[in-house]
């Protein structure tokens, strides 16, 4: 069924939305459909962005582990993330229809500083929702988000946190529907939402798999990514979809472990959350879950609709890291490479430590999808 | 029977109060005082921790009785006796997740056990044909929402699959009280009239008496939640302050 990945996505909204829904998947089909559209998507990539991004491969970290580690450098993006090929290419749409006010949620801050990076550059109106708990840990991003002449708006209902700041964002929708631009952050939401946002973030996949061709010789056996939403490992996922033999995993945030995680394939029952039905963490009353990761963005109850897909058709494997192994990991790849990953993406990194046990040798590709200095507080702050 | 009832009454006025503010048992109780008010149908609300189609009242009501241990299983154990009390209709209004956790079907056909009439379920998915025929095998009314926005294609689809009566949403935006309510709604409500016979009643902003009045002049019915819930989580005595507060938007008119 159109909007569905098997039984997942969907559009869950008030009817007050769906013309709104409607009129983003029509200027989606036609932008898509535009040549034009690409180009200048492309030429943004290129000129604004920086890419391509590098490919690195993480020798030191390979030696210490018996693996043949290569990482995909969305850190090395302006903006510090992938979120950014996501915002140019909605704000590109948005453009296109007119809209002048944006509106965004973000958790970490990366999609919101994104949001007003874009705003900026095309002179609109940025309203960004954040949770006040992940304001006060993610502070430099408030700042940079309010030097960038973004309007933050503190989120204080329910946990505080990306959930509560979605919803607000929603909200704000509703209310404002004919002016303004809802510029999701991740691969989740009503459709056409995912699939949306996975086409922007279908760069990196597309960049990676060639480079990893070219300067290896051949497909990795295991392509590894941080799973929130999910959005960067839709994003390098999709280039390796077809491919048989490339093991695909998806890391979950599994926080400080019973019951105090973000890990909604893991341990979440399909439900509905912000429009889309997928698995989501929830008790046996159907109420979301209040969700804990030491990395913000991942600190979500519900997770992208394809990668449910993915996970109930086995195409991909969703697995666990908490947060203790990934400070490990963040220590452990500024130490063996000079590279600070952000929260999120030392997920991904922390698998590896799990991963080469009983796949020695093995090529993967890992998407180090932001970088780190947002969080240095943080890790300073938890000790060890 | 929520048809009859809302063209009985002419004038219709659905309160909506969510479950479990600040108990079960005084929920209980406030539908009752609402009943003697006048009340010409009942929206029990289901308390839910994402309420993303409502402002800041509904959104502390749900709050609320979830702090204060709301479960749905204690609901359903409850809606019997209250369904056998009153002499009005009581429907269900739940966001949908709440309402599949144990499975849809399963869920529609124990409120309607329980007594319950009808359901009201704001973020339906778009393609609902499937849970309307449940519905209606079932034997509840599936009451749906029309929005400002709707487009005309969109109340053909909507209202060929709403029983019941249908809900116009007076307002862009989330639920709440608003000063003043839109000058398209009695156009809005013309047009829902144009694809369906079912009594038409307006929800989401009203808070006077006045309002009350005014849209009566259009529609079949009026639905206040955000003004009561604010009223009656601010009370010492929430029945009675339930019942004066029905009791002043009605004004004068007979109940």
């Amino acid at each position: 069924m159109k909007g569905y990945f098997g039984e997942f996505g969907g559009q869950y909204v008030p009817e007050t939305l769906l013309p709104a829904l409607e009129e983003l998947d029509a200027a989606m089909g036609k932008a898509f459909d535009d040549k034009c559209f690409w180009d200048e998507f492309n030429s943004y990539m290129v000129n604004y962005v920086g890419r391509p991004t590098p490919l690195t491969h993480a020798k030191r970290l390979s030696d210490l582990l018996k693996l043949e580690v290569w990482l995909k450098r969305e850190d090395l993006n302006h903006t510090g993330s992938h979120k950014i090929n996501n915002a140019i290419g909605q704000i590109l749409l948005a453009r296109r229809m007119n809209k002048e006010r944006i509106i965004a949620e973000t958790g970490a801050g990366q999609h919101g500083v994104a949001t007003a990076t874009v705003c900026a550059l095309f002179g609109m109106e940025c309203h960004v929702y954040m949770g006040s708990t992940d304001m006060a840990r993610q502070q430099v991003n408030v700042e940079r988000m309010r030097l960038l002449g973004a309007e933050v708006i503190p989120v204080t209902s329910g946990s505080a946190t990306l959930k509560d700041a979605t919803s607000e964002a929603i909200r704000d929708w509703i209310t404002n529907v004919d002016t303004t631009y809802y510029l999701i952050g991740s691969a989740i939401g009503p459709h056409p939402y995912p699939s949306l946002v996975r086409s922007f973030q279908e760069i990196i996949g597309r960049e990676a798999r060639h480079q990893i061709i070219s300067m290896s010789g051949s497909l990795p056996d295991a392509v590894i990514a941080c799973v929130g939403g999910g959005s960067n490992a839709i994003g390098i996922f999709s280039a390796f979809l077809n491919e048989d033999k490339v093991d695909l995993i998806g890391v979950e945030a599994y926080g400080r472990g019973n019951g105090r995680h973000g890990a909604s394939i893991n341990f979440g029952i399909p439900g509905v959350l912000h429009g889309t039905r997928s698995f989501l963490l929830q008790d046996k009353n159907g109420q979301v879950l209040e969700t804990h990761s030491i990395a913000a963005g991942l600190d979500y109850p519900g997770v992208g609709p394809e990668h449910s897909h993915l996970a109930v058709t086995k195409k991909a494997r969703y697995v666990l890291v908490n947060d203790e192994q990934t400070l490990a990991a963040f220590r452990l790849l500024n130490r063996l490479e000079g590279i600070a990953p952000a929260l999120e993406s030392a997920h991904a990194i922390g698998y590896l430590s799990q991963y080469c046990n009983g796949h020695e040798g093995n090529k993967v590709l890992v998407n180090l999808s932001g970088r780190g200095d947002k969080d240095i507080h943080t890790v300073i702050g938890s000790g060890s | 029977m929520i048809t009859q009832a809302i063209i009985k009454r002419k004038k219709a006025v659905l309160p909506y109060v969510t479950a479990g503010v600040p108990s079960l048992d005084v929920t209980g109780e406030i539908i009752q005082a609402l009943e003697e008010a006048g009340a010409t149908a009942i929206e029990i609300g289901v308390p839910f921790s994402d309420p993303m189609a409502d402002g800041p009242v509904l959104q502390k009501a749900s709050y609320m009785a979830l702090q204060a241990g709301f479960n749905t299983d204690d609901l359903l154990a409850r809606l019997k006796g209250w369904s056998t009390s009153l002499h009005i209709p009581l429907i269900v209004m739940s966001y949908i997740n709440p309402l599949m956790r144990k499975g849809l079907q399963r869920t529609l056909k124990s409120l309607h056990l329980s007594g319950v009439k009808g359901v009201i379920i704001p973020d339906l998915p778009r393609d609902a044909q499937e849970i309307y025929t449940d519905c209606r095998e079932i034997g509840l009314d599936l009451i749906r929402l029309v929005a400002p926005t709707t487009s005309k294609e969109r109340h053909s689809e909507i209202l060929g699959q709403c029983s019941g009566f249908v809900y116009a949403v007076s307002i862009k935006g989330v639920t709440g009280q608003r000063n003043a309510l839109p000058s398209e709604l009695r156009a809005q409500v013309g047009m829902i009239r144009n694809f369906t016979d079912l009594p038409v009643c307006i929800g989401f902003g009203v808070s006077t008496a006045s309002q009350v009045e005014e849209l009566h002049s259009f529609a079949d019915g009026v639905i206040v939640g955000s003004f009561l819930m604010d009223r009656i989580m601010n009370s010492q005595d929430p029945v009675r302050t339930a019942h004066e507060s029905l009791r002043e938007l009605l004004n004068d008119i007979q109940a």
